[in-house]
């Protein structure tokens, strides 16, 4: 069995090695992907959408139902993870006087080391700040929704680890929570609609140059959702992982 | 008023998707709201789909440009008679939602009420982004908010086997998906372009590359394992039995069709582009029919009503890839209106078989001997769909086994037309056992013994689909005038 799996491996990867070598020259000028659909965006790209940064035109403009259902994945990893058996089957916080030692206990089974504590408290406002700069700047140069989400994200969790998740939970709102964890999915429908209503088209932007800042508010309300969203349902992630036992 | 297709056409996909998202919100002060919600939903993106298919009787297929930008540029919908199954699809859904209601009372506790139904009307979007979308990238990102929300509505059920079963489908799921991306960068490398129609162009202007012929092999053989086809079926039995029932009537009736839909896009893809489809096709027939008899002959040895009706679905699909491996006219009209009538049917059985198991608490023939006697409507429908998946007239099943059985002689492959024969006659000897089982057996439990019958929140589905599964046996014409077209301008481009 263990042989057949091997040759059937090795079969497929020369298959596809193969047919890979038959693909056109990498980074050749004169390639397809070079001269079809791309060309088109780097020649009127800046032009058609406003936006300086051709990447945040192709993620937002030209293919931005592309990144609707992109962030709706994000959401379903989210909704798959609370919807199963182990993210939910933590019991109830205990009440009273042991309540504190046990959360203490689940919370801090290794102690944390004093640099590492003192470290990500120091860093967590300047990596706050950047993940804004970021989101910012993002669709004028490289960055923008997701990085500054993944950015957000990985501050919330490292701060859940030294402050244990009880504080770092905190972070998130709780009556908020609901709609924050949602707010990709439905900030893009949202926009989808204002666009729709404006241009006629599903997710359309306005072309005209009168419309420019119109067009720069539903892009920063994109990036910022994409952002917020994405980040919260990152560090809903953490949280669901079951406490060490 | 030309204009309402493409206009509605992209919300028939965001309407579930902008839903799910909702779900947690309007559950948030009591998870009761959930289901209706959800159910609200399901009924409005039926209504959208209602409208579109109007559309399309009225005026014929049309595109959507999302964004305003005109393919390739953009992301195109396309909304053609093959599409028109997202009626079906959504509709659907709105019978087993109501279901639900009173099944997850039992199994689940309220505060996964709300991630649940999310995931089924994120499963819902995905499946209709799948069926509408002529973007190959998005092809990949639906299929993937398809799969990803079944997975999770499979381990939804516990821990220990649904866990294994979970994640043996997630593991097969994502080297299919993986397939699929690499077919699709592979053909982004050629054309430069992800547009299908304007992919299909290229590629037929193009020189002939053994890249192309990689591309559409792993295309095929991604959909063939998300199709469930036999051999690369190991994951649907346990998966689609040990799933909440409802969750078995959505991923056995209508998340494999994922890879049949897929399938005729790499059909539509290949078309005109002069690689010959004959080796593919071969395999298809071959497999098919493999399927068809190995599907009903282990599903013969199956004491659990949930697993048997699972490998029925692996011979159903078997049916369906031997009628698009045939390409002849009678063999695909029989199969496209088989992906629909299979989804009815398999949704009505397994709606059914939940409803036994949810009011007596067993799920074998042998313990679950004598049903009928307690639950006579239940058990009356479970009857039905039994009758329609063995293809016996006047039923759903009937039509478009005689489609594909003509279209096999049509072929000139009549020895497919026995294969297929021979498989109903397996299927026919495993619904007669559980028929005499529950029609014809004494109860040995008590709890069978003293079972009533299914509240009116799951009997009424139920009950409607198997009126259903006969209603479209009688008047199954109409599905196959409808079809017809679409069957004509595929092997028209198919050049046959």
């Amino acid at each position: 069995m263990r042989t057949f799996a091997l040759a059937l491996v090795l079969v497929v990867a020369a298959t596809m090695v193969i047919g890979i070598a038959g693909l056109p020259p990498h980074g050749d000028p004169d390639g397809p992907v070079h001269t079809h659909v791309g060309a088109r965006y780097l020649e009127q790209g800046v032009a058609e959408t406003g936006l300086r940064n051709l990447v945040t035109a192709v993620l937002l403009v030209y293919r931005g139902f592309d990144t609707f259902l992109e962030v709706v994945v994000i959401f379903t990893a989210l909704v798959a993870v609370l919807a199963l058996p182990s993210a939910t089957r933590q019991p109830p916080p205990p009440r009273g006087e042991g309540a504190a030692a046990s959360r203490r206990e689940a919370d801090d089974a290794v102690p944390v080391s004093p640099v590492v504590f003192l470290v990500v408290r120091l860093l967590a406002p300047f990596i706050a700040v950047f993940a804004l700069a970021s989101l910012y700047r993002g669709h004028v140069t490289p960055g923008g929704g997701f990085q500054s989400a993944a950015i957000i994200g990985a501050m919330m969790i490292a701060l859940g680890l030294v402050f244990g998740r009880e504080h770092a939970a905190r972070l998130v709102p709780h009556g908020a929570k609901a709609w924050l964890q949602a707010l990709g999915p439905l900030v893009f429908a949202a926009v989808a609609f204002v666009g729709w209503r404006l241009t006629g088209a599903f997710l359309g932007f306005p072309a005209d140059e009168a419309a420019y800042a119109l067009r720069e508010a539903m892009v920063v309300v994109l990036e910022v959702a994409i952002a917020v969203g994405g980040a919260v349902i990152l560090a809903q992630l953490f949280m669901a992982l079951d406490a060490p036992s | 008023m030309t204009t309402l297709g493409p206009t509605l056409l992209p919300w028939l996909v965001a309407l579930p998707l902008a839903g799910a998202a909702l779900v947690p919100i309007v559950a948030r002060r009591d998870a009761r709201w959930a289901g209706g919600f959800t159910f609200a939903v399901a009924l409005a993106t039926t209504a959208l789909a209602s409208v579109l298919v109007a559309q399309l009787a009225s005026q014929g297929p049309f595109s959507a440009d999302l964004g305003g930008w005109a393919a390739p540029y953009g992301i195109e919908l396309h909304f053609d008679r093959f599409a028109a199954w997202t009626m079906a699809l959504a509709a659907l859904f709105s019978f087993v939602i109501p279901f639900s209601w009173r099944y997850l009372d039992a199994t689940l506790p309220r505060e996964r009420w709300a991630p649940f139904y999310a995931l089924m009307l994120l499963n819902l979007g995905g499946l209709l982004g799948f069926s509408v979308t002529g973007d190959l990238f998005n092809l990949f990102v639906t299929m993937e908010v398809v799969s990803l929300s079944s997975y999770a509505l499979v381990a939804v059920a516990g821990r220990g086997v649904a866990a294994w079963a979970a994640l043996k489908y997630l593991l097969l799921g994502a080297v299919s998906s993986l397939l699929v991306l690499f077919a699709v960068g592979l053909l982004f490398a050629l054309t430069g372009s992800l547009n299908l129609a304007d992919v299909s162009v290229r590629l037929a202007a193009a020189e002939p590359s053994g890249a192309a012929l990689l591309a559409l092999a792993s295309l095929a053989v991604a959909f063939l394992v998300k199709a469930a086809l036999f051999p690369l079926h190991v994951w649907l039995p346990d998966a689609h039995a040990i799933a909440p029932s409802p969750v078995s009537a959505v991923l056995s009736g209508l998340v494999v069709k994922v890879g049949i839909v897929g399938l005729l896009r790499v059909l539509q893809l290949a078309a005109g582009t002069g690689i010959s489809l004959e080796p593919l096709n071969t395999v298809l027939m071959v497999l098919g029919a493999t399927a068809i008899v190995m599907g009903a002959f282990l599903a013969i040895f199956q004491d659990d009503i949930k697993l048997m009706l699972a490998y029925s679905t692996i011979s159903n699909i078997g049916y369906i890839v031997l009628g698009i491996g045939l390409a002849s006219p009678f063999a695909l009209i029989g199969a496209f209106v088989h992906v629909f009538n299979h989804a009815l049917i398999k949704v009505t059985l397994f709606l059914a078989a939940g409803a036994i198991i949810h009011q007596t608490g067993y799920r074998t023939l042998s313990d679950l001997r004598g049903v009928a006697r307690r639950m006579p409507q239940t058990a009356a429908a479970m009857a039905i769909g039994a009758v329609s998946i063995v293809g016996l007239p006047p039923t759903a099943g009937f039509v478009c086994k005689w489609y594909i059985a003509l279209g096999a002689f049509e072929a000139d492959q009549g020895g497919y037309g026995f294969a297929l024969v021979f498989g109903a006659l397996f299927i026919f000897v495993y619904y007669v056992r559980m028929l005499d089982a529950f029609f014809f057996r004494s109860p040995v439990r008590p709890e069978v013994a003293d079972a009533v019958e299914a509240p009116w929140s799951m009997r009424a589905p139920v009950l409607v689909l198997a009126a259903a599964c006969l209603v479209l046996g009688v008047l199954g014409g109409i599905p196959i005038g409808f079809v017809e077209p679409a069957v004509v301008d595929l092997l028209a481009a198919l050049g046959r």
